[in-house]
């Protein structure tokens, strides 16, 4: 197998690891009293993981094939992809989140603000990691960010 | 293959710079079935004693040019397939450079000849008064005086004595020595001019009585295909009547010379030349300066007339064998060919040349334009990117290597030089939109296909991207260099690009 395989299995057994130990990589970096244990219960961690691996991926398929242009094909380009997918994630997490809770009758608004802000790096380790993964067979962006 | 090219006199070095051209591009010599001949390789040599000709001098410099860029792309590969492919070679380059005396250049050393009079050249003072009344009857006093290291200013009499030294000089025995069997000889010349004129048949006939000779390969040489440009009046001269050159006596030199030629070169008994081309042009150009001797001194513009001569030593390269031999050890009659535009325009363009021009010149003259300008305004910007990336890099270094300034600033400064001559020149070519530098519009006359959105664009990006993509699925150049990978993946991409964007005219 070549390098570009490896990284592209590296990319998803890392994925695939995040999400099987969610609980423990999410509440590693943060927990409350009460919340951590409301989104255990209700099972929040797994969609919350999903969607932000799912994102993640999707953002750099997204600039590794959809865009894949020459002119979008900087660094800086990158790094706004990463930036727009590190706040929407986030955002789209606190949604489901919000109305899970809300249907739970859970008032958690500070923590669930403080947790997205961790989910936003988990968010962008993961844009990072699927980059790695598949932008080897991009025409037009993959050596960005770094030439291979 | 090698084909040995003698180009002689002004019109020599003029249509043997639009072959560095067309080889440039990548034009190749095809086969009848329009296939590339694979493994052609040209050995320009120039034969012109008037040494400060500008046309010579432009002419030595492209061909130096070219033999470095081509260096860096094949190293001495003969094959090349794409820009540069065809090898150029100078004389001695074939010979080894070690083992002979010879100058490494594609001139032929004319010193004897170009430094003195011709009077002293025949040494007239020592003659005894027979002769000497003998030679006053063949040439006129002006001739006598004529210092040869301008040429034989229109005095074909003169060439046909001085150029006869050629048989004995080493460049001539260096390639009797190194011809073989396989090789060919093309000559470019005018025939309504002095060196050119005479010297055709003078080369022809130590050719083919290489018996006489002593070299190696004297048997190749008497049997070689040996095919010939003639080039017919097809330029105008200002202030020249009464001179040396006078235009007036260009249409009565030709049918001396035609029918010189018929009964030396290429009539039924001799067929010493196998393949004639007789080219010219009614249409007379715009009026050089008539001015041997001067500053800019034959500086004339490239003319259409030029161009298409080049191909005909492309064309004479693709025959084969069996047009010219019988089969049992002779010749067969001399071919003949005229060329003819497809139509009879003042403004030339790629549309105005027949099926079998645009087959060979087309695509690799826009590839080239392409190249041009791409690598004159986009090249820098993607360094650092992209299939730049790829190994082997291409770093911001490059573009302070010497075969991106030889390529960039001097080749292609003569590159523009030549197309804005014949464009200039009558008839107008213009093959390109010169000055133009959107790739949408760059081809005189042809646009791009229709899409979706109106007619398609074509910019740097078009092709940065499909560089890109050819080189991330291209595995070959990792043990190529730098130059090679570029021009190659240029190449590649310049041509989907045309099919792809471009509306076909071939």
């Amino acid at each position: 197998m070549d390098k570009k395989g490896i990284y592209l299995i590296t990319g998803i057994v890392v994925t695939v690891l995040f999400w099987i130990f969610r609980v423990e990589v999410y509440e590693g970096l943060y927990q409350a009293p009460g919340y951590s244990d409301a989104m255990y219960n209700t099972g929040i961690y797994g969609i919350v993981g999903i969607i932000s691996a799912a994102m993640a991926w999707g953002a750099a398929a997204i600039f590794y094939y959809a865009i894949n242009s020459v002119r979008f094909a900087r660094w800086w380009h990158w790094l706004s992809i990463l930036a727009i997918v590190s706040i929407l994630a986030p955002i789209v997490c606190y949604c489901v989140n919000s109305s899970i809770f809300n249907s739970e009758n859970y008032s958690y608004a500070a923590e669930m603000v403080s947790f997205e802000g961790v989910n936003m790096i988990f968010t962008a380790v993961l844009y990072v990691v699927a980059s790695y993964s598949i932008r080897w067979w991009s025409s037009n962006c993959r050596h960005t960010p770094f030439p291979q | 293959m090698r084909l040995f090219i003698f180009a002689i006199g002004g019109t020599g070095s003029r249509v043997l710079k639009s072959l560095v051209m067309l080889s440039a591009a990548g034009v190749k010599p095809l086969d009848e079935d329009g296939r590339p001949i694979p493994n052609v390789e040209l050995v320009p040599i120039i034969i012109d004693p008037h040494k400060s000709n500008e046309d010579l001098k432009r002419t030595e410099q492209m061909l130096t040019e070219y033999c470095t860029i081509r260096e860096k792309i094949y190293g001495r590969e003969v094959n090349g397939d794409g820009f540069f492919g065809t090898k150029i070679s100078t004389l001695r380059s074939i010979m080894g450079m070690t083992a002979t005396t010879i100058n490494d250049t594609f001139i032929f050393n004319m010193e004897a000849v170009g430094q003195t009079k011709f009077r002293q050249f025949i040494s007239y003072d020592t003659m005894d008064e027979p002769n000497q009344a003998l030679t006053s009857l063949l040439f006129a006093d002006y001739q006598l005086e004529n210092k040869m290291n301008i040429g034989f200013v229109g005095s074909p009499n003169i060439g046909s004595v001085a150029l006869n030294m050629i048989k004995d000089s080493e460049e001539f025995k260096a390639f009797a020595n190194v011809f073989g069997e396989g090789d060919r000889i093309f000559f470019i010349s005018s025939i309504f001019g002095g060196t050119g004129a005479a010297g055709f048949p003078i080369l022809v006939k130590n050719i083919r009585q290489a018996q006489n000779l002593d070299v190696s390969n004297k048997n190749f040489l008497r049997q070689a295909p040996i095919g010939g440009l003639t080039v017919l009046p097809y330029f105008n001269l200002n202030n020249s009547q009464g001179k040396s050159i006078d235009k007036a006596d260009f249409v009565v030199k030709t049918q001396s010379a035609l029918q010189y030629y018929n009964e030396t070169l290429t009539g039924d008994a001799d067929r010493n030349v196998n393949a004639i081309f007789y080219l010219g042009d009614q249409t007379s150009s715009i009026p050089y300066d008539y001015d041997p001797g001067n500053i800019r001194d034959q500086h004339n513009p490239a003319h259409l007339v030029e161009m298409v001569g080049a191909m005909a030593a492309l064309k004479f390269a693709g025959m084969a064998d069996r047009q010219f031999l019988d089969g049992m050890g002779g010749f067969l009659p001399t071919k003949a060919f005229e060329y003819g535009l497809d139509k009879d325009l003042l403004d030339v363009d790629f549309t105005t040349f027949g099926q079998e021009t645009r087959h060979l010149i087309y695509r690799p003259m826009v590839k080239f334009h392409m190249l041009f300008i791409y690598m004159r305004t986009a090249l820098k910007a993607i360094i650092g990117q992209g299939y730049t990336q790829d190994e082997p890099k291409i770093r911001s270094e490059f573009t302070t290597t010497q075969f991106y300034r030889t390529l960039v600033d001097q080749f292609f400064d003569f590159y523009t030089e030549w197309l804005t001559e014949m464009h200039q020149n009558l008839r107008h070519v213009e093959l390109f939109n010169v000055g133009e530098n959107n790739l949408s519009n760059i081809i005189h006359n042809v646009v791009t296909k229709k899409g979706f959105f109106g007619r398609k664009s074509v910019d740097e990006n078009t092709f940065n991207s499909e560089m890109n993509k050819l080189s991330r699925d291209n595995k070959k150049y990792s043990d190529r260099t730098v130059e090679y990978k570029l021009l190659d993946l240029f190449n590649q991409a310049a041509g989907n690009i045309l099919d792809e964007k471009y509306e076909n005219i071939n």
